[in-house]
């Protein structure tokens, strides 16, 4: 766990000067309402990266000021009273990327509480499993693909076309039972599923790698491991494309 | 030279100390105070316009992105927390993320690969270097980023100048991206160190 928080702890500097993707950057922003030794130093640097913004100061052009002024004048001021700032631009991705922040902040919780007793081993590992995702999602083009299961689960899939792979997550999905597991396919124009691999467990998240041709991916039930061809219906398809 | 550098930085701190501060500026604006909004411009518009224009380069996109951060700061001062940091700060931090936000729409992604081709990565260090005469704050800040090894300073004004994201600063830099992200943190440490910054 300490090993984990450390890892999370050196990106107050690429937070700082802003230097994390979007979704890494909601994902870092979650662990700060839970980490208050970050938020004290991401204060103290983001006042440091403000000082190299001092630094190059130039003025703009004299005519933007009265501009600037009359369009103050015109513009109603936010109310000072709700939690976030809504913004257009984020509207539409604060949904999704508040619940793949959550997927995989739940991750990390189940791996720490899991695992053996082995703790140097399982520290380890999970330091290597952080870096993983956390440079996943840092890909400039990653971009997220929601699907929702009748029975309530939910599928979240972060697709980057130039990294050629998608990770996907799980949430509250049933357990599967003794002797049988969740199995994840990928699915082409040509119809023919593939198998994507097993969950090691319902919040185990999955690399997916070769993207191409496929338009896909969906979960099913199937006999502890997996089968060759998927047993239908499946729990869960989510589009890609 | 120490005390020379002391000297610098008490006359440095006079200036600002005349008038309200950004803090007290923006309490007001909160609170509709279109007077102390055309103060607060005064006060903060070379160093918004600055630090856009640096990150976004292009003149006419620059001046957009400036009026829009300049209203967002009128629109969203009620929000500003001032137990969460600096008025300073959070007026920059906003004009950071929007002035990066320009540069990574896809529209600019063409532009910036070229210039990414082209980009010494000593550059950054050099324009600061360039614009340093006279200016004390800017002599303090070229005076502390000498203290930084060369990997954290240019990890660092990558990142903030240019707008890149830390995978391309690591590719940039042809580094592994965990070494990327412990010297941009390194770096502004030792920034922070050097130039007494507390939050």
């Amino acid at each position: 766990m300490r090993t984990t928080s450390a890892d999370l702890h050196t990106l107050t500097g690429a937070y700082a000067v802003n230097a994390l993707s979007e979704i890494e950057r909601t994902a870092f922003e979650a662990h700060l309402t839970r980490c208050q030794s970050c938020a004290i130093e991401v204060t103290e640097l983001a006042a440091t990266a403000a000082r190299l913004g001092v630094a190059v100061e130039a003025p703009p052009p004299p005519q933007l000021r009265a501009r600037v002024l009359a369009a103050a004048a015109e513009t109603r001021q936010l109310s000072p009273h709700a939690d976030r700032v809504p913004d257009p631009r984020r509207k539409r991705w604060a949904g999704a990327l508040l619940a793949a922040a959550c997927l995989v902040a739940a991750v990390f919780v189940t791996v720490q509480y899991t695992g053996s007793s082995d703790q140097d081993r399982q520290l380890a590992q999970l330091s290597s499993e952080y870096s993983r995702f956390s440079d996943f999602l840092s890909t400039p083009d990653a971009r997220l693909v929601n699907g929702k299961a009748p029975n309530g689960a939910t599928g979240t899939a972060v697709v980057s076309a130039s990294r050629d792979e998608a990770l996907f997550l799980a949430k509250d999905l049933p357990d599967p039972g003794d002797g049988r597991s969740y199995q994840l396919w990928t699915i082409g124009a040509d119809k023919v599923p593939h198998s994507a691999g097993l969950l090691t467990s319902r919040t185990a998240p999955v690399f997916v790698s070769g993207l191409t041709g496929v338009q896909e991916v969906a979960l099913t039930l199937e006999p502890a491991g997996g089968s060759t061809t998927p047993t239908l219906p499946a729990v869960m398809a989510m589009p890609l494309a | 030279m120490p005390e020379r550098e002391r000297a610098l930085q008490s006359l440095q701190s006079t200036p600002r100390d005349v008038g309200p501060t950004a803090d007290e500026l923006l309490a007001l604006v909160a609170r509709g105070d279109e007077a102390a909004f055309e103060r607060l411009y005064d006060v903060m518009s070379g160093s918004v316009f600055g630090l856009i224009r640096r990150v976004v380069r292009d003149q006419a996109q620059s001046e957009e992105v400036f009026q829009e951060v300049m209203l967002e700061v009128w629109r969203t001062a009620t929000r500003f927390d001032p137990e969460r940091g600096k008025a300073t700060t959070w007026i920059l931090t906003l004009t950071h993320r929007r002035a990066v936000d320009r540069v990574r729409s896809a529209q600019a992604a063409t532009h910036r690969e070229d210039r990414a081709a082209r980009l010494d990565p000593a550059r950054p260090f050099d324009e600061v270097s360039e614009q340093v005469d006279g200016r004390l704050e800017q002599r303090q800040v070229r005076r502390c980023l000498s203290f930084l090894t060369d990997l954290q300073r240019e990890s660092v004004l990558l990142a903030y100048y240019q707008g890149y994201s830390y995978p391309e600063v690591a590719s940039l830099l042809g580094i592994p991206l965990g070494t990327v992200k412990t010297r941009m943190r390194d770096g502004l440490i030792r920034l922070r160190d050097c130039m007494g910054v507390t939050g």
